[in-house]
């Protein structure tokens, strides 16, 4: 059975925290259009390297263009719809 | 040069000083982990989540010093591996992704001198920037470097450490080297032990050193170092220390011994305090702190300390009383393996 995008989603917040190693923060407190590298979490352009790394390890997707990572990595819901999109 | 701030995380409750109020923390087990306070008191979350084990204690234990001394003009750190823990991350990931994308954290906290990096950072320190690496002799090669610095007036006031940190990887690989015990012996009894093998230990003890203050814990006279000596050699070693100190045998009436309860290695201490200072009353460390390259830096914390009249934990580490003169200058004596032995000589 193909795993829905809710799911998609719960998941793809655990490997943030994990691979981010967030500190107080569950998965379930990240919301779907909360900017991840906004103030709240507090993300920083090392945390960007990391889910590049984390994207392609996990999810076999690789964003070599900068700008093209940009857009992608805002928030989960741009994360997600670009993860089903790519999937290999 | 003078210790005039002094800070560490140890097996031992250190961080907030209870040890020094005679509070010991029993350890029954061949690794003695540090008891860390809460880092998320005084470090802020976004660095703290990237931090690995020697990171975290070397800027928990330093950070407090470097804030309370904006004045500081160089870094000087000893660490034999640094976050090696990070490093193997790494290098595991270099093979399990084919060289492919590799998480850049694990490589930027695992260089050793990242202690110092972020301790100059978050101090807005831009000055002299050391760490140095040498095995079993980091942390007197560390001394070494600030003692020159001091010497050819190149700074007024200087944060010096020795940290290390116990991973799986290199307990795993130390243990087949046969540096610890197959047995469980209680701290208690370590120092009597008669089998081969230590106990696994880690720290971070880190120091502000003055030029010339008003006031501090105790002075660093000199250090000194020699690897593979015959047992010849290594008198000579002590005696030249001595010599250029001005000093004679007797003149040396405390020396902290780092017997590790390892029965190869007892003969080295055995040997100094029953020939070359036969005198001199006997206090050990590595009860405390187990063993580790740059745990001299943990004895120099227990040094000062007594230097400074702090004696309420000194029935923990009394190993012989030969004499009832007050404590005026201590003698550390280390090796690491039989191999790295290292003096830090210090007094009132």
């Amino acid at each position: 059975m193909s795993q829905t995008k809710e799911e998609l989603k719960l998941e793809l917040k655990k490997h943030i925290v994990e691979y981010l190693n967030l500190l107080d923060i569950k998965p379930e407190d990240i919301k779907d259009d909360e900017p991840l590298f906004g103030p709240d979490l507090g993300l920083d352009s090392i945390d960007s390297v990391e889910m590049i790394v984390l994207l392609d390890r996990e999810y076999g997707i690789k964003i070599n263009n900068p700008t093209e990572g940009r857009q992608i990595l805002v928030d989960v819901n741009t994360i997600v719809d670009y993860i089903e999109a790519n999937k290999k | 040069m003078y210790i005039t701030d002094l800070k560490a995380i140890s097996p031992q409750l250190t961080y907030d000083n209870e040890l020094l109020e005679g509070k010991k923390t029993t350890h029954e087990d061949q690794v003695y982990n540090v008891i860390e306070p809460d880092y998320m008191e005084f470090i802020p979350k976004g660095l703290l989540r990237r931090m690995g084990r020697a990171i975290r204690m070397g800027v928990g234990a330093g950070l407090p010093l470097v804030k309370a001394h904006s004045d500081i003009d160089a870094v000087v750190i000893g660490t034999a591996n640094g976050g090696l823990e990070d490093c193997i991350k790494f290098l595991n990931q270099i093979v399990e992704y084919d060289e492919g994308v590799l998480t850049p954290t694990n490589f930027v906290q695992s260089t050793p001198n990242a202690v110092a990096g972020q301790l100059a950072l978050m101090g807005q320190n831009r000055g002299y920037n050391t760490t140095y690496t040498n095995g079993g002799l980091a942390f007197e090669n560390a001394v070494l470097d600030a003692w020159l610095l001091f010497r050819e007036n190149a700074v007024d006031k200087l944060l010096l450490g020795g940290i290390e940190e116990i991973s799986d990887y290199n307990y795993n690989i130390d243990s087949l080297a046969g540096h610890y015990k197959n047995e469980i012996v209680n701290d208690e009894d370590l120092l009597s032990s008669t089998t081969k093998g230590t106990v696994c230990g880690e720290g971070a003890s880190l120091f502000v050193l003055e030029k010339a203050p008003a006031e501090y814990y105790a002075k660093i006279e000199d250090v000194e170092q020699i690897t593979y000596p015959t047992e010849l050699e290594f008198d000579d070693c002590l005696e030249l220390l001595l010599s250029r100190n001005n000093l004679q045998v007797d003149d040396i009436d405390t020396i902290m011994l780092g017997y590790n309860g390892d029965s190869r290695h007892t003969p080295w201490y055995t040997h100094l305090e029953e020939h070359l200072i036969p005198n001199a009353n006997v206090l050990s460390f590595k009860n405390l702190s187990g063993d580790y390259r740059t745990c001299s830096a943990f004895a120099t914390w227990l040094s000062a300390h007594l230097l400074n009249g702090e004696k309420a934990f000194l029935p923990h580490i009394e190993l012989r009383k030969k004499h009832e003169k007050e404590i005026s200058r201590i003698l550390i004596y280390n090796h690491f393996d039989e191999v790295r032995h290292g003096f830090i000589l210090l007094s009132k």
